[in-house]
């Protein structure tokens, strides 16, 4: 009887309850205890350190004792020549990552679900999956190995062609390509067990009345496939698109070269660039390019929850 | 009789129209491009590993091992940092994903029971995945806890994700039905005793999807130690591999990497060869753990991603 959570036992004041509620339930907040420390430690310690992005941060001075400078560094950062183009940087990459990558696991799971073989289309399954679980520096060593200048199989096969070998990762034009092929080649195969599940889930009578109807593969997949995929490949555009302003730095920062500055520039590496990497690290500076990402991107994706419920009640809070 | 139903299977059975095999014939000829796409740049990698270096360099390596030697597995095994982050590595993985994996159960327990304060609990953990503090007071708090440049933080950093928390609840939700807590507690049993001997040997499943995916995540993860530690003695095998592999101004660090074993000129010649191969071997060595972890919880993995699927 002391577990049960009747509502009648919340009567009295504020204090009495908490007191009720710590006698009944105070196992469940010793189990919950080790996860709160970790979110209010590492999660929330470090947002009332956010302050110094309107502050000069001196170490000796600590958070508290260094002067508040107001909107200095947001001013000093949107002002900067490089505001602009790592907005666009960043927005480009993410957008055609979406164009390019998005349609691919939906393709994939429908031919992967007419393949008649049960041990090949087993193989298959399991071989796509593969690179998604290659670390990011690896594959990004993989990169290099494989586009270097000099002994890199491609240029190989460019000089064989009789083309020009080229340098890839100093190539500005080539840092998106290299950056979106890769995350393709990496994830599109992970990515497809969402849409796998959806056409396994669809009721078989559905394809034996088409196949009675004298339906083929591909009228199948027209009609039964694609009209089933729809509802959950629109809520996965409307929840990716909720992420355009947000960078993969780890990768971007692997695949980040002097030659490359001019498309790989993006915020994420920014940051690191600027607050950690450099010499004379510009903490507070750092700090407000940071937080105005934050805070954008979390204005995207509240708008991108609200208009995704109003469409089509599905929602992620 | 098996052979009358076989027959009887036949029989019955729709025909494929001409469309349809033609449709069958280029769908095949599709999933052969992409696990060809797929499959041999790792391929690729794996026979030139075991090839001589003169061969790879000169990209003769294409479908099969070269003169095959081990020379460039021998380079990688006599590089002592490498062997030290390795150790590291496996030490980091192991006891944080071991931490995480038991901190994450007991809470998603906690989170699946009804309590005063819980909705507040959820939000606060909610938020986080939507807000952070950013990268620089992430890095000033841990320097301020003492934690920067100690084993510690590669333990701590990233103790808890809040997807596989919530996985585990949804997990713990759905599968575990309600009527045993209620005969628990009729037996006398309160939340220590029916989590630990009743939630945990029916979570299997949830365990070894947990240990899959805090394992893999901090096997490949590297930006960790590139903020937060400076001491190399302390370096994951990613840190360490990201100098050997991805970065353009230290390949020739890379090669002296490798070279500081050469005495004389002819001997750095061929270390810098070596070094080339050694490059193909690191990247087996740091990916078949990962990899061959997919392979055999395999199931677990797909079962995962379909629990968090649904919302909960």
């Amino acid at each position: 009887m002391s577990l049960s959570s009747s509502p009648l036992a919340y009567r009295g004041g504020i204090r009495h309850r908490i007191a009720m509620t710590l006698r009944r339930d105070w196992q469940l907040w010793v189990l919950l205890l080790p996860c709160l420390v970790f979110f209010i430690v590492f999660c929330y310690f470090p947002m009332y350190g956010i302050q110094i992005a309107f502050k000069d941060y001196k170490a000796v001075l600590k958070i508290e004792g260094s002067p508040w400078v107001g909107l200095k560094h947001f001013e000093k950062f949107f002002g900067s020549y490089y505001c602009g183009r790592m907005f666009l940087n960043t927005f480009l990459l993410n957008f055609y990552g979406l164009l390019f990558g998005f349609p691919v696991p939906i393709i994939l799971a429908i031919l992967l679900n007419q393949l008649n073989s049960k041990r090949f289309k087993g193989f298959a399954q399991t071989a796509v999956y593969v690179p998604h679980f290659i670390s990011t520096v690896v594959l990004a060593g993989m990169i290099y190995l494989f586009f270097s200048p000099t002994n890199g199989i491609i240029n190989h096969l460019i000089t064989a062609a009789g083309g020009k070998s080229i340098y890839f990762i100093m190539e500005p034009g080539w840092f998106r390509p290299l950056f979106i092929g890769s995350d393709i080649w990496q994830n599109a195969g992970w990515n497809t067990i969402l849409y796998i599940a959806t056409l396994t889930g669809i009721d078989p009578q559905l394809y034996e009345a088409a196949t009675i109807d004298g339906a083929t593969r591909w009228e199948k997949i027209k009609h039964i496939d694609i009209p089933h995929l729809i509802p959950i490949a629109v809520m996965m555009l409307i929840l990716n698109s909720g992420s355009l302003l947000q960078s993969n730095t780890d990768k971007a920062l692997l695949l980040q070269t002097s030659g490359n500055m001019a498309t790989s520039d993006i915020f994420g590496v920014y940051v690191y660039n600027v607050g950690i990497a450099a010499p004379k690290a510009q903490y507070s500076y750092a700090s407000a390019i940071g937080l105005c990402l934050n805070i954008i991107n979390f204005v995207i994706i509240m708008g991108v929850n609200a208009v995704s419920r109003k469409m089509s009640d599905i929602s992620l809070f | 009789m098996t052979v009358l139903s076989l027959k009887h299977r036949k029989r019955n059975r729709i025909r494929e129209t001409r469309k349809d095999r033609i449709f069958n014939t280029f769908n095949l000829l599709f999933w052969i491009l992409v696990l060809f796409i797929v499959l041999y740049p790792l391929w690729l990698i794996l026979i030139a590993s075991v090839s001589d270096p003169d061969a790879v360099l000169q990209a003769k390596v294409l479908l099969w091992p070269v003169d095959f030697s081990l020379m460039g597995y021998e380079t990688v095994l006599q590089n002592s940092e490498l062997l030290r982050s390795y150790v590291n590595s496996i030490f980091y993985t192991v006891v944080g994903s071991a931490l995480s994996v038991i901190i994450t159960l007991a809470a998603a327990y906690a989170l699946s029971r009804k309590f005063a304060g819980k909705k507040l609990v959820n939000l606060a953990i909610t938020f986080t995945m939507f807000f952070s503090g950013g990268l620089i007071p992430i890095f000033l708090n841990v320097l301020n806890l003492g934690l920067w440049n100690t084993r510690a933080i590669m333990i701590l950093m990233n103790l808890v994700s809040v997807w596989n928390l919530m996985v585990a609840r949804t997990y713990i939700q759905t599968t575990i039905p309600e009527d045993l807590y209620e005969a628990a507690v009729i037996d006398g049993s309160n939340h220590f005793t029916y989590f630990f001997k009743c939630v945990l040997p029916l979570s299997g499943t949830i365990v070894a999807v947990l240990s899959v995916y805090y394992g893999v995540a901090r096997w490949n993860d590297y930006f960790t130690a590139q903020v937060m530690l400076r001491d190399r003695a302390l370096f994951p095998l990613q840190r360490v591999l990201r100098e050997i592999l991805a970065s353009l101004t230290s390949t020739g660090s890379s090669d002296t990497f490798f070279a500081a074993y050469a005495d004389n000129l002819g001997g750095l010649q061929a270390a810098l060869r070596k070094a080339e191969v050694a490059k193909y071997c690191c990247i087996v060595v740091a990916t078949v753990p990962a990899v061959f972890l997919y392979i055999f919880m395999q199931k677990y993995f797909v079962k995962g991603v379909m629990i968090g699927s649904v919302k909960g």
